[in-house]
C-alpha cells in the first residue's frame, strides 16, 4: 500500500494524543497566580491583623453618617452649590427623604461592609492560636459593634449574623431583627470587646479598653439604660486616662481640632485619616482622606489658614447665636465668614442660596479643610481625623445618665462644669430638670458639627420640635434604601411611614 | 493559425519522443462582458503545475501531457475543466457565479463549499472592504450582513467597535469570538491591516458549536490574503489621505439666550440674578467649534503576492496615522502592520502554511466623551466665558465639574504604545489514503505601555481637576496566549453518492500575563519631557506601585460528522466538551452538541428544469453553545480587596488584607440553545440570490458579572464588588433576509445590489434568584433607570411617565403629590402619571418607557462601474430603539440646550418643556421626558473611482491605476437631538444612555491604488 511508509505518523498521532490526554487531568487546574485565596487566609497571626486593617479601613467611610447626622439636625443647612447639589442631602436636610436616596444607601452599604469584613474574622477566630488573639478579635468585635451601632441609629432594625459573615440568600431568609435583639447583640461584642481588650492600644489610634466602655455606656444611654450607662462612663473617667484637651500644660483649647491635638489625651476613640494618597468621586469611600472635611470646606477661599471646599454642613445662626459670648467654643466650633474675611482678607463665594438649604454665614470650623499638602482631589483627602469619642462627651454622656437615672446629680454637675470651665465659663448649680436641660444644652454647643445631634434629638424625644419637617415616628430613623427591599423581595419591610 | 501550428508540431515531435507534451497558450475572458480576467488559476488537474493569467488574460503553459485537463479556477466564476484532447480552442470564457456556490467557506477546524453549508453564515469579501476602506475592519460588518449590529464605543481615533451577533443575549460580554486564520484573536480588530483581509466569515447559529464554550455570541473568522500557486508576484500599492470634520454640533444657547434664561431661573425661585449685563453678552462663545476641528488622516499599504510551483507568499506592510477631531493630535492614532505568509507543499502528501503578524499601536488617550470630558465642559460651560481664560475663577459659578476645556486638552498627556506579534504555524499530512492530520500552533504575544502625565494645575476654584502637585504613572503589561490544535479528518465518497467527512481532535488554549504600574509625584519643571518615576521626586506614600498576573487555561476536545448524498441531503453533527479554569470544580467541564441538516431541492428529480430558479436549498440548525467570558477564579474568594488604614503616628497607610469581589462557588456555564431555519437560493442565472433565516436563540444561566446584591453582603467596601451569578434566561429571535443582485448589462455597464434586513425581537424569560436586576446610571442620585426583568427587553427603560406640564397652581392642587419625587411641584414643572392609582406619585408608579435594543436593523449596498468608472455606496439603518439624553449636567448655572428657548414660562406656553428654576424640582427625575426616538438611517460611504486605461500604463509597466474619492459617513437621518444615534456602550442593561457620545466623523478622502 502506497501509503504504509506513513506508518511513522500514525505511531506520531498516537504519541502526541497519548501525552495531551495524560497532562489533560492537570492542566485546568490551577491557582490564581500570586493571589491569596481566603483558603490559604487565616493560617498565621499576619492574616489576623491585616485583616483587622481591613475592618478599621470602613471606619473612614463613616465620614457620611458624620456630616449627614449634622445635616439631618437643627445644627445646619445642607448647603452646597445649589439646592439640588447632592440632592440627597438636601432631601433629609428638609425631611422630604424617601427610600430612593443614595447618600441614605451609603450609609447602608458602608457600615454593613464594615461588619462584613469585622465578621469575617469573628467567623474564623478559632482556626489558630496565638499569643494576643484574644486582644485582636476584641478589636474586630468592638469594630462591629460600632457599625452595626450607626446602623439601628439610622435604620432601626436591621439583619444580624453574630456568628460570622452573611451569605448570598440570607436576604431571602434572615429577617430585620428587632431594634432591642440588635442593641442586645451589640452590646454582646462589646461586652466581649471590654473583657479583652486592653488600656493599651495593640497600635496608637486603636480601641482600648476604654474605647470600648465609652462606647457600651452610649449604646445603653440610647435605650435610657442609665445604671449600667453612667458605669461604663464612669469607668473611662474613673480611668484618668484622659483629660479634656486644654486643662494641662503645653495644650491650648483653641487647637483641640487642629492637627496638632490629633490623638490627644482629649481622644477616646478617634478614626484616623490622611492625605498622602488621591482619591476619587468613583469611590468615596476608598479615599484615605475625611471626606466630610472637603465637602464642610468654604466655596472658592482663597486667604489664610484655610483651603476651600464644597461648602456643605452649614451651621445655622441659631445654632451660632446660642453660644454665650463669652464661650470660647463658638469660634473654635463655627467660622463667620463675614468676621473672618474683614479680619484676614479672604475671599470666598456662596453657592446655594435657598432659605432652607443653603447660604448661612458660618461654617464648621472643627472640621474645615486646614491648609495642608494632601495629595490628588485635595476635596476628598484632608487629613483631619475624626474624634468620634471625646472625653468631653463621655463626661457629658456620663453626666446625663447620672441625672436621669437619678444616680447622682452632684457628681453629674461636676462632670459638666468640668466641660464648661474647659470653655470659659463658670460653674452652674442647678439640680433635676433644670440640671437635664442644662445638660442637653452643652451637649449641644460642646458637640456641634460632630455628628451626634440628630440622634440625642431622637432618643430624648425632642427632634420633632426642634427640626423642621420632623414628624414622629417617621423620621426618628431613616428608610431602609429601596433597592435593598427590593433584595429582600419583601423579606424586610419599609419603616413606618416610608 | 500559427498556434495550431505549433501544437501540430510539438505533437509530432513529442511523439518521437517517449510521451506526449504540448505547449499551451490561451487566454481567459469573462463570458458576460468579455473583458480579460487578471490572475486565473490554470492547473494541470492532478498535478500542482499550472500558472495565473496576465493582465491581459494571456497563460501559456509548457509540456502539457496531451491527455490532461487544465482547471481553470477564479474566485466568483464557476471552475471550468478543459480536456487538452478534445480541445483546439484555449481560449477560455469563464461564467460568473455570484456569491459562487462553489466558494470555499471556512467554518472552523475544516471548511465546505457553500452549496454544502447547513448553517446560517455569511460571508463580507475584500470587494466590500476595499469600497468601505474602514479604519477598524468591524466597520466592514456593519449593514453589510444581515443580523449583525456594529456600535463604534466612540468617534475617537482608534477606537473599539462592538460587535452584535444576532442580538444582546448575554448581560455580561457579549463579544462575538474573533478567529484569525484559525486562532482565538483577542487583540482587537482596530489593530488589523483591512487590505490583509481575504474575507470575513460570520457563524451565527449552531454552526458555531465546533467552538463550543466561546461560541454562544456568534464566531467571526478572519481569512487573510495569501498568494497563489505559480502567481507572478502582484505588487500593489494603497494610499489615501482623508480630512475628518464632525458631523453634527449640539444646539445650545448663546450667550445673550443664555443670560436670559440663567436670570429666568434664579427669579423664578426668588433668588438674585447672576447676570447684571445681559445687553452686552451678544453671540458669546461658540464652545463647540472650540473645540472640534478638521483633522487628517493618512493611509499607506503596499503589499506583494505571488507563488511558484510549490510555494505561495504574501508580504505587506502599511501606516495608518489619524487625529481626532477633538484634541488633534492630542488623541491622534497610529497603526502601522507587517505581515508575512508562507505556505509550502514539502512533500506531496505535507503542507505548511506560516502567519507571521507584527503590529504597532501608538494611542493618545484624551477623555473626549461622558462626565468630566472635553464634549463634556464644552456643552456645559457657559458662553460668556472667554476662551483665552484657563483659569475660570470669578467667572459664573459652573459647579466643582465644569471647566475651560481648552487647557483641559492641552494637559492632556497619556499615550499607549502596543507592539503585538502573532502567527501561527500549520502542518497538514495526509497519511493515509482519506485520513489528513493537521497540527497548528498559534500564538498572540503584546507588549503595551502607558504613560500619564498629569501637571499640575488649577482650573478654578474646587474643580474636581485641579492638581495641586503634578504626577507621573506608568504601566508595563504584557499579554501573551497560545492554541495548539490536532484534529484528524477522514473523508470518503462511497458509491459515488455518499460523501462523508468525519473529522475529531482537540485544542489546548492557555491565556497569560502580568501588569506593573507605578505612579510619583514631583515630576521636574512640571513637564511630559520629564516625566518618568526615575526622576519624580515624590517619596513615601506619593510613589504606588501595584501589579496583577493572570492564568487562564481551557482544554476541549471535539468532533464532527458530515454527511451528504448526491449533494441533495446535508447533514452535519458534532460536539465540543471544554473544560475552562474559570469555573470551578463542581462545572468545570461543558458539552456542547449540535446538529443541523440541509436539503438542496433545486438537485432533485423533479425540480422543474429551465426554471427561472438556479439552486434552492433549505437548511436548519440546532445546538447548545457555551460562554466563559467572565472574570477569573469568581468561584475562589480572592483577598484582592483594598484594606488601608493610617498611622497615628505619622499619618503613613498601613497596608493589611481584605476580600475582593464576591465569590460564588457555583457559577457555572451560561448555555446559549440557537435554533435556526432558512434558505439559501439563487435565481435567473444565478445573478439574484435571497437567503431568509428565522432564529431563536435562547440563552440560559447567564453569567452576570458584578451583579447588584444587597449591602449586607460587603460589596461596597474599597475593592470587593457583587459576585458573579448565573442569573437567568433571554430570548432573541427574529427574520433576516439578504437579497443581493449582480447584473452585467453590457461591456461597459455592470451593478451590484444588496438589500439586507433583520428583525430581533429580545425578551428576558428568567430572573433567578431575584425579581429583576438593575443597571445603568442616570443623573445624580437617582436609581438604577435600566432593568433585565421577565416579559421586556433586556435592559429596557424604567422611569415614570410624564403627561404634559402643570399649568396652574389649580392643576398642580388637583394632582396627586409629586413631593416623593424630591420636591413639591409648581406650574412649569412636568406632571408624572400616577399609574398605580394610588394617590401619591412615587417611585411605584415607574413603568417601561422605552427600550434601547433596535427591533429592526438594516442595509443598502451598491456597486457599479461604468466604463473606466466605479461607484458605490453603502447605507445602514436602525430603527425602533431609543435613547436616553443623559448629557445635560443638572446644575444651576451650566448652559443648556436650546429647546429650553421653548419653556414654560406661564399658562398655556408650553407643555412640554418644563420651567427653568433654580429650586429643587421632581423634573430631573427619569422620565420619558429624557427618553428619544433613536432610530436613524444612516449613508456611510459614498466613493467614485477612475481606473486610468490600459495602453496608458502598459508602456511603463503598471497593471493598473485608479483614483478615488470618498465620503465617510455622510449623512444621518435621524430625530435623535444628540450627537451620534449609532454610539453605545455596549452594556447590556444600561446601553442606550447617552453621556455625549463623541460623534462618529465624516471623513472626506481622496485616494490612489496602483497595481505593478
Amino acid at each position: 500500500m502506497k501509503y504504509i511508509k506513513n506508518i511513522k505518523y500514525v505511531i506520531l498521532v498516537a504519541l502526541s494524543a497519548q501525552i495531551l490526554g495524560s497532562c489533560s487531568t492537570d492542566y485546568v487546574e490551577v491557582d490564581p497566580p500570586y493571589q491569596v485565596t481566603s483558603e490559604s487566609f487565616f493560617k498565621s497571626q499576619e492574616d489576623y491583623e491585616n485583616a483587622l486593617i481591613g475592618a478599621y479601613d470602613l471606619l473612614q467611610a463613616t465620614y457620611v453618617n458624620v456630616i449627614l447626622g449634622e445635616i439631618a439636625s437643627d445644627n445646619t443647612h445642607a448647603g452646597g452649590e445649589s439646592a439640588t447639589d447632592v440632592i440627597g442631602w438636601q432631601q433629609i436636610d428638609r425631611m422630604v427623604h424617601t427610600p430612593i436616596n443614595s447618600n441614605l444607601r451609603d450609609v447602608w452599604n458602608f457600615n454593613f461592609a464594615g461588619v462584613y469584613r469585622a465578621s469575617y474574622i469573628i467567623e474564623n477566630k478559632d482556626n489558630i492560636e496565638f499569643d494576643g488573639k484574644d486582644q485582636l478579635l476584641a478589636e474586630a468585635y468592638f469594630l462591629r459593634a460600632y457599625f452595626n451601632f450607626e446602623l439601628v441609629k439610622w435604620f432601626g432594625g436591621i439583619p444580624i449574623k453574630p456568628e460570622g459573615r452573611f451569605e448570598l440568600g440570607e436576604e431571602l431568609t434572615l429577617p430585620r431583627a428587632s431594634v432591642e435583639d440588635v442593641y442586645t447583640y451589640i452590646e454582646t461584642d462589646l461586652g466581649n470587646a471590654v473583657s479583652n481588650l486592653s488600656e493599651v492600644p495593640s497600635e496608637p489610634g486603636r480601641a482600648t479598653v476604654y474605647s470600648a466602655h465609652a462606647l457600651l455606656g452610649k449604646v445603653h444611654l440610647f435605650q435610657n439604660e442609665f445604671v449600667p450607662a453612667a458605669e461604663n462612663l464612669n469607668a473611662v473617667i474613673n480611668s484618668n486616662q484622659y483629660h479634656l484637651y486644654g486643662t494641662e500644660a503645653d495644650e491650648d483649647y483653641e487647637n483641640l481640632f487642629e492637627y496638632s491635638a490629633e490623638n490627644s489625651a482629649e481622644s477616646v476613640f478617634e478614626i484616623q485619616y490622611t492625605g498622602v494618597e488621591g482619591a476619587g468621586f468613583g469611590c468615596l469611600q476608598c479615599s484615605e482622606g475625611n471626606v466630610a472635611v472637603g465637602f464642610s470646606g468654604v466655596r472658592g477661599y482663597a486667604g489664610p489658614v484655610f483651603e476651600s471646599g464644597y461648602g456643605f454642613n452649614l451651621p445655622t445662626e441659631e445654632v451660632y447665636n446660642d453660644f454665650g459670648v463669652n464661650d470660647l467654643r463658638r469660634d473654635v466650633s463655627i467660622l463667620n465668614i463675614d468676621e473672618w474675611a474683614a479680619e484676614t482678607g479672604a475671599s470666598y463665594n456662596i453657592g446655594n442660596q435657598d432659605p432652607v438649604t443653603g447660604h448661612t454665614g458660618y461654617y464648621n470650623r472643627k472640621y474645615l479643610p486646614r491648609k495642608n499638602d494632601n495629595q490628588g482631589d485635595t476635596n476628598l483627602t484632608q487629613p483631619n481625623n475624626y474624634r468620634a469619642i471625646r472625653y468631653a462627651d463621655v463626661l457629658l454622656m456620663a453626666a446625663e445618665a447620672l441625672n436621669r437615672g437619678n444616680i447622682n446629680d452632684d457628681l453629674a454637675l461636676d462632670y459638666v462644669n468640668l466641660v464648661r470651665n474647659r470653655a470659659g465659663l463658670i460653674d452652674i448649680s442647678q439640680s433635676g430638670s433644670q440640671l437635664l436641660d442644662a445638660i442637653y444644652r452643652e451637649r449641644r454647643l460642646e458637640l456641634v458639627g460632630e455628628g451626634h445631634r440628630f440622634f440625642d434629638l431622637v432618643r430624648t424625644g425632642r427632634a420633632e420640635s426642634a427640626i423642621d419637617g420632623f414628624t414622629a415616628p417617621k423620621n426618628n430613623v431613616f428608610p431602609i434604601p429601596l433597592e435593598e427591599l427590593q433584595f429582600s423581595q419583601g423579606n424586610w419591610s419599609q419603616n413606618t411611614g416610608y | 493559425m500559427v498556434k495550431n501550428f505549433l501544437i501540430a508540431t510539438m505533437c509530432l515531435l513529442s511523439m518521437w519522443t517517449y510521451a506526449q507534451e504540448l505547449d499551451i497558450e490561451g487566454s481567459v475572458t469573462d463570458e458576460q462582458s468579455g473583458m480579460p480576467l487578471l490572475g486565473v488559476n490554470v492547473i494541470i488537474e492532478g498535478t500542482t503545475r499550472g500558472t495565473t493569467t496576465d493582465f491581459d488574460g494571456n497563460y501559456s503553459i509548457s509540456s502539457v501531457p496531451s491527455d490532461a485537463t487544465l482547471v481553470f479556477s477564479y474566485l466568483g466564476f464557476q471552475t471550468k475543466k478543459i480536456n487538452v484532447a478534445e480541445t483546439s480552442d484555449f481560449n477560455i470564457k469563464l461564467k460568473s457565479d455570484t456569491q459562487a456556490l462553489d466558494d470555499v467557506v471556512v467554518i472552523g477546524y475544516g471548511s465546505s463549499s457553500r452549496r454544502k453549508l447547513t448553517g446560517a453564515v455569511s460571508t463580507v469579501d475584500a470587494q466590500s472592504i476595499d469600497d468601505l476602506e474602514p479604519t477598524n475592519v468591524g466597520q466592514a460588518l456593519q449593514g453589510t450582513v444581515a443580523g449583525i449590529n456594529v456600535t463604534p464605543q466612540s468617534g475617537t481615533p482608534g477606537a473599539q467597535v462592538n460587535i452584535r451577533i444576532r442580538g444582546v443575549s448575554t448581560n455580561g460580554d457579549n463579544r462575538p469570538l474573533i478567529i484569525l486564520n484559525g486562532f482565538q484573536y483577542e487583540g482587537g480588530l482596530n489593530s488589523i491591516n483591512p487590505n490583509d483581509i481575504e474575507s470575513f466569515t460570520i457563524l451565527k447559529d449552531a454552526e458555531a458549536a465546533i467552538y463550543g464554550a466561546t461560541g454562544s455570541n456568534g464566531v467571526i473568522l478572519i481569512t487573510t490574503k495569501s498568494g497563489e500557486i505559480n502567481q507572478k508576484a502582484q505588487i500593489e500599492y494603497k494610499t489615501y489621505y482623508g480630512l475628518q470634520e464632525t458631523t453634527r454640533k449640539l444646539p445650545l444657547l448663546n450667550a445673550t439666550e443664555y443670560g436670559l434664561l440663567l436670570n429666568e431661573s434664579y427669579s423664578n425661585a426668588g433668588q438674585v440674578s447672576p447676570i447684571q449685563n445681559l445687553a452686552q453678552l451678544g453671540e458669546g462663545t461658540d464652545w463647540q467649534d472650540e473645540v472640534f476641528e478638521v483633522a487628517p488622516i493618512t493611509n499607506h499599504s503596499l503589499s506583494v503576492t505571488g507563488g511558484s510551483e510549490k510555494v505561495t507568499y504574501a508580504a505587506s506592510a502599511s501606516l495608518l496615522e489619524q487625529e481626532g477631531i477633538v484634541g488633534g493630535s492630542k488623541s491622534k492614532f497610529s497603526r502601522s502592520t507587517a505581515r508575512l505568509n508562507l505556505n509550502a507543499e514539502l512533500r506531496e502528501n505535507i503542507d505548511l502554511t506560516t502567519n507571521v503578524f507584527y503590529n504597532h499601536t501608538e494611542s493618545n488617550n484624551l477623555n473626549s466623551f461622558g462626565l468630566g470630558s472635553v464634549l463634556f465642559n464644552a456643552i456645559n460651560i457657559a458662553p460668556t466665558i472667554d476662551p483665552s481664560l484657563d483659569d475660570i475663577t470669578g467667572q459664573i459659578n459652573l459647579g466643582n465639574e465644569v471647566i475651560n476645556p481648552l487647557p483641559q486638552i492641552r494637559n492632556t498627556y497619556s499615550k499607549t504604545i502596543s507592539d503585538r506579534l502573532s502567527g501561527n504555524v500549520k502542518l497538514s499530512i495526509d497519511y493515509l489514503e482519506n485520513f489528513n492530520l493537521e497540527g497548528r500552533l498559534g500564538f498572540n504575544s503584546t507588549n503595551t505601555r502607558n504613560r500619564d502625565f498629569a501637571p499640575e494645575f488649577i482650573y478654578g476654584p474646587n474643580k474636581v481637576f485641579n492638581l495641586p502637585n503634578n504626577s507621573v504613572t506608568l504601566g508595563k503589561i504584557y499579554d501573551s496566549d497560545f492554541t495548539f490544535d490536532l484534529f484528524n479528518t477522514y473523508e470518503n465518497t462511497f458509491g459515488d453518492k455518499h460523501d462523508v467527512k468525519f473529522m475529531v481532535g482537540m485544542t489546548v488554549y492557555k491565556q497569560f500575563g502580568e501588569g506593573l504600574f507605578g505612579s510619583s509625584t514631583g515630576v521636574p519643571a512640571n513637564s511630559i519631557e520629564f516625566a518618568d518615576l526615575g526622576t519624580a521626586t515624590g517619596t513615601g506614600d506619593q510613589n504606588t506601585a501595584t501589579s496583577y498576573a493572570y492564568d487562564v487555561r481551557r482544554l476541549s476536545y471535539f468532533s464532527r460528522l458530515q454527511y451528504d448524498y448526491d449533494d441533495k441531503y446535508l447533514l452535519s453533527a458534532l460536539i465540543r466538551s471544554d473544560s475552562s479554569t474559570r469555573f470551578g470544580p463542581e462545572n468545570r467541564t461543558g458539552y456542547f452538541p449540535s446538529a443541523s441538516a440541509g436539503w438542496v431541492a433545486s438537485e432533485e428529480d423533479f425540480f422543474p428544469e429551465n426554471n427561472f430558479v438556479d439552486f434552492f436549498k433549505i437548511r436548519s440548525s440546532y445546538g447548545v453553545l457555551g460562554n466563559d467570558r467572565i472574570g477569573d477564579f469568581l468561584y475562589l474568594s480572592v483577598l484582592s480587596g483594598e484594606a488601608t488604614y493610617v498611622s497615628a503616628v505619622d499619618g503613613s497607610l498601613i497596608q493589611g488584607q481584605a476580600l475582593g469581589p464576591l465569590a460564588n462557588p457555583e457559577v457555572k456555564w451560561e448555555e446559549a440553545r440557537r435554533f435556526n431555519i432558512g434558505l439559501d437560493s439563487r435565481f435567473f442565472d444565478n445573478q439574484v440570490g435571497l437567503t431568509v433565516d428565522y432564529f431563536v436563540n435562547n440563552r440560559e444561566d447567564l453569567l452576570i458579572g458584578n451583579i447588584p446584591v444587597s449591602g449586607i453582603f460587603g460589596i461596597a467596601a474599597p475593592g470587593a464588588s457583587g459576585p458573579t451569578k448565573n442569573a437567568g434566561s433571554v430570548r432573541n429571535s427574529g427574520l433576516e433576509v439578504t437579497l443581493d443582485y449582480k447584473k452585467v448589462v453590457n461591456d461597459d455597464f455592470s451593478f451590484n445590489v444588496n438589500f439586507n434586513i433583520s428583525t430581533l425581537d429580545n425578551e428576558v424569560t428568567n430572573v433567578i434568584g431575584a425579581d429583576f436586576i438593575e443597571g445603568g446610571a442616570f443623573g445624580i442620585g437617582q436609581p438604577a433607570p435600566a432593568r433585565m426583568e421577565v416579559g421586556k427587553p433586556i435592559g429596557y427603560f424604567y422611569g415614570y411617565e410624564s403627561d404634559g406640564i402643570f399649568q396652574s397652581q389649580a392643576e398642580v392642587d388637583a394632582h396627586p403629590s409629586q413631593l416623593a419625587l424630591g420636591a413639591d411641584a409648581s406650574p412649569g414643572d412636568i406632571r408624572y402619571k400616577d399609574l398605580n392609582g394610588d394617590g401619591v406619585i412615587d417611585e411605584n408608579d415607574r413603568t417601561d418607557i422605552g427600550n434601547p435594543i433596535p427591533s429592526v436593523t438594516g442595509g443598502f449596498n451598491l456597486s457599479m462601474t461604468y466604463k473606466s468608472f466605479d461607484f458605490s455606496l453603502y447605507s445602514f439603518a436602525n430603527l425602533g430603539n431609543d435613547i436616553v439624553r443623559n448629557y445635560e449636567r443638572n446644575q444651576p448655572n451650566v448652559n443648556r440646550l436650546s429647546y429650553n428657548l421653548e419653556r414654560w414660562t406661564g399658562p398655556g406656553t408650553s407643555n412640554s418643556v418644563p420651567r427653568v428654576t433654580v429650586d429643587p424640582t421632581a423634573n430631573a427625575a427619569f422620565s420619558d421626558f429624557y427618553v428619544e426616538d433613536g432610530s436613524f438611517l444612516r449613508v456611510q460611504t459614498i466613493s467614485l473611482g477612475y481606473t486610468l486605461p490600459e495602453n496608458l500604463l502598459e508602456s511603463i509597466g503598471v497593471n493598473s491605476f485608479r483614483l478615488y474619492a470618498k465620503v465617510d459617513n455622510v449623512f444621518t437621518f435621524t430625530e435623535y437631538s444628540g450627537y451620534d444615534p449609532a454610539a453605545s456602550t455596549g452594556a447590556p442593561i444600561g446601553s442606550g444612555i447617552d453621556l455625549g457620545f463623541y460623534p462618529s466623523p465624516r471623513t472626506y478622502t481622496l485616494g490612489l491604488n496602483v497595481n505593478l
